[in-house]
């Protein structure tokens, strides 16, 4: 084996371009789960936000405008799961699972019915989100395979990091959230509308997803596959649970998942089957996200045992 | 009596509903809804072999459905079925290629035991980790099913393989392939095989302690736990007998349809199977007649995109705006939504 050539400079990068629509995702479920509610419709939220970024651009020519529109859609599926979930009653692993078959299918439809395919989409009329080159890199090696190249989304999303982390600790909006999700009845009676936070908690919820989906669409590749998302919604909600609704350590979660996807991808190259370098990144969310909950565990244990009063909590809390 | 009347009036306003809303769909690509609704119906029923596939389709969702069900009832959300029904047709598969030695009724037997294991062991493991780690088993289960399929992938494209263009093992012994009765169809003698089980499984659901601890765990973990049942280890025997179903239903693919371990064989059969018992809210006892209903729409709806140009997907669209509008609780129920608020008032 050459270890050098697995493991090298472009490995950093190779991680987060496959860890960015991850992260999306991963963003997506985190800001509903600061209002305790579990969005396990990422996965087609995202889906949706993906067929619409490539029907758009393909159709417009703009990829902007994809961008916008593909948000606007994963807004509306956002909306479903916000209706059925806050309106209907709806139970939300439920809808989420509903929601997630929904854009399965309809986009199976879609591709048949207004792009005419089946399978898959690619055409030179899609215009990609375009990259960032910095020429100023060109003549460092190590900055040029590190920073150059970037897509416009892969830097959003660091931004995107950033300003949620913002959001949700450092403004009032962001404190009111997560008291709706830690105590809705304490939020209510000091006079916060804890419904329409968990509304626009979705919303907002809706719209990253979207974006995550038009940046694995666009950003990431340049075309549209059936089920193309291929469970990375799901794998973000894992990274939700591990970095605990917070954004940074969600996206260090994710690059987790990342960097197992792109290390898998060069050990193909040296004899190992190609199903263990598929379900590598699968296998790895799992195990990660079980010691980080059983270490998360034991953490709780150790601070509660002097304190040994109400931890008898039972199996749904 | 009144109750059922109301989630019947309920159910088949949903259904309209879904319909119509299909039917703009089918508008939308320019075919007449009538016309696409009634070669759905056709493909589904008319004809032995349309007929059979309806029958055929019908046997793992029945399966599938019940083991979402049962984990359902118990508090569990088990979205890994599909990944048991691969892991136990890979045992079922090998158990029925390689223990030849064994006479006919043990080599059957083995074949459904070796599949019922293989299914509880890996439904164990998300199982255990909610039980004592918390980690949510949605998303756990979700992710197995993709390393499941992985895994048998490789082993019936590599160790397995039969060596042909698909990836597929050797087929398994005569002695244990199920009689399919409808020939040309692949509807065979595992669909009573699977009644039996089901009609099992709701005695069991019913009228014993460990359906009743499971009910009770579901229902409400704490109350479980003062009368003294462990939740923590009823949550995973919960999770190990949906795998147990998957297990058979898997078993039942590979020895009754297929005859060999075909690569990515059970693709959607637990997600059909979920969808199926959602639609019911979880009711064990409605879930075989919705796994009925989805079967026949699943075969109707390839003869729908034979004999028109509507696509396959519209039917899994309609099916996916059923769920969702199935578990809105509060929708169609003008009544009761009314009560609520008038509760929810009281209570402020």
């Amino acid at each position: 084996m050459h270890f050098d050539k697995i493991v090298n400079l472009s490995l950093i990068y190779a991680t987060l371009r496959s860890a960015t629509p991850i992260i999306y995702a991963a963003l997506c479920a985190a800001i509903t789960q600061q209002a305790n509610i579990l969005n396990i419709g990422t996965e087609g939220i995202m889906l949706m936000g993906a067929f619409t970024a490539v029907a758009v651009s393909y159709l417009t020519g703009s990829w902007l405008l994809a961008i916008i529109v593909a948000m606007l859609s994963g807004l509306l599926m956002a909306m479903i799961i916000a209706m059925g979930h806050l309106k209907y009653g709806a139970e939300i692993t439920a809808i989420g699972i509903g929601v997630n078959m929904f854009a399965l299918a309809f986009t199976k439809y879609l591709l048949n019915s207004i792009l005419g395919k089946t399978g898959s989409f690619t055409d030179p009329k899609i215009i990609g989100i375009p990259k960032v080159h910095i020429a100023a890199f060109d003549n460092n090696e190590v900055l040029n395979t590190l920073f150059n190249n970037w897509s416009i989304t892969e830097w959003f999303a660091l931004i995107l990091i950033v300003l949620l982390t913002f959001v949700l600790f450092k403004t009032v909006w962001g404190l009111r959230l997560r008291a709706v999700g830690k105590f809705p009845l304490a939020a209510e009676t000091a006079g916060i509308n804890a419904t329409g936070m968990r509304y626009q908690a979705l919303a907002i919820s809706g719209l990253i997803g979207g974006l995550a989906g038009a940046h694995l669409s666009l950003g990431y590749s340049k075309m549209f596959t059936e089920n193309m998302t291929n469970g990375r919604g799901f794998m973000g909600v894992a990274a939700m649970f591990f970095g605990g609704a917070h954004p940074v350590l969600t996206a260090i979660g994710c690059l987790v998942f990342g960097f197992a996807d792109s290390i898998g991808a060069r050990l193909q190259a040296y004899g190992v089957p190609s199903q263990f370098v598929l379900l590598m990144p699968y296998a790895v969310t799992v195990a990660v996200l079980a010691i980080s909950m059983a270490m998360k565990k034991a953490r709780e244990k150790h601070k509660k045992s002097s304190l040994n009063i109400a931890d008898k909590k039972g199996l749904k809390s | 009596m009144r109750d059922l009347w109301v989630s019947l009036r309920r159910f088949l306003f949903i259904i309209l509903f879904s319909l119509a809303i299909g039917a703009v769909f089918i508008m939308m690509i320019g075919e007449n809804p009538l016309n696409a609704y009634g070669a759905l119906v056709r493909g589904a029923f008319v004809g032995k072999l349309n007929l059979g596939k309806t029958l055929a389709n019908f046997t793992p969702l029945l399966l599938t459905s019940l083991a979402f069900a049962v984990g359902a009832k118990g508090g569990a959300f088990n979205v890994g079925v599909e990944g048991e029904v691969f892991l136990g047709g890979i045992a079922a598969a090998y158990i029925g290629i390689h223990w030849t030695f064994l006479p006919m009724p043990l080599h059957l037997l083995a074949c459904f035991l070796g599949a019922m294991i293989v299914g509880a062991l890996s439904a164990f493991i998300p199982g255990a980790l909610k039980a004592y780690y918390g980690v949510n088993e949605v998303c756990t289960t979700i992710l197995l099913n993709y390393v499941a399929f992985y895994v048998t992938s490789y082993l019936v494209s590599g160790p397995m393989s039969a060596g042909v263009a698909n990836a597929q093992s050797h087929a398994v012994a005569d002695q244990v392939k199920l009689f399919q009765f409808m020939k040309p169809s692949s509807a065979n003698v595992g669909m009573f095989i699977a009644i039996v089980v089901s009609i099992g499984v709701i005695w069991v659901f019913n009228k014993t302690t460990f359906g009743y601890k499971i009910r009770t765990v579901g229902s409400n973990p704490l109350h479980a736990e003062y009368v003294g049942i462990n939740p923590k280890k009823n949550f995973i025997q919960t999770m190990m007998f949906s795998g147990v179903l998957g297990g058979i239903a898997g078993c039942i693919e590979i020895l009754g349809v297929h005859g060999y371990f075909l690569n990515n064989f059970a693709a959607n059969l637990g997600f059909n199977g979920m969808l199926a018992s959602l639609i019911v809210k979880n009711n064990i006892l409605l879930t075989p007649f919705m796994a009925f209903f989805l079967g026949a729409l699943k075969s109707g709806a390839l003869g729908l995109q034979q004999s028109t140009g509507v696509p396959k997907s519209i039917v899994d669209t309609i099916t996916a705006v059923f769920i969702i509008v199935a578990t809105m609780d509060l929708l169609f129920q003008y009544h009761k939504k009314r009560k609520v608020k008038m509760a929810q008032k009281e209570g402020e």
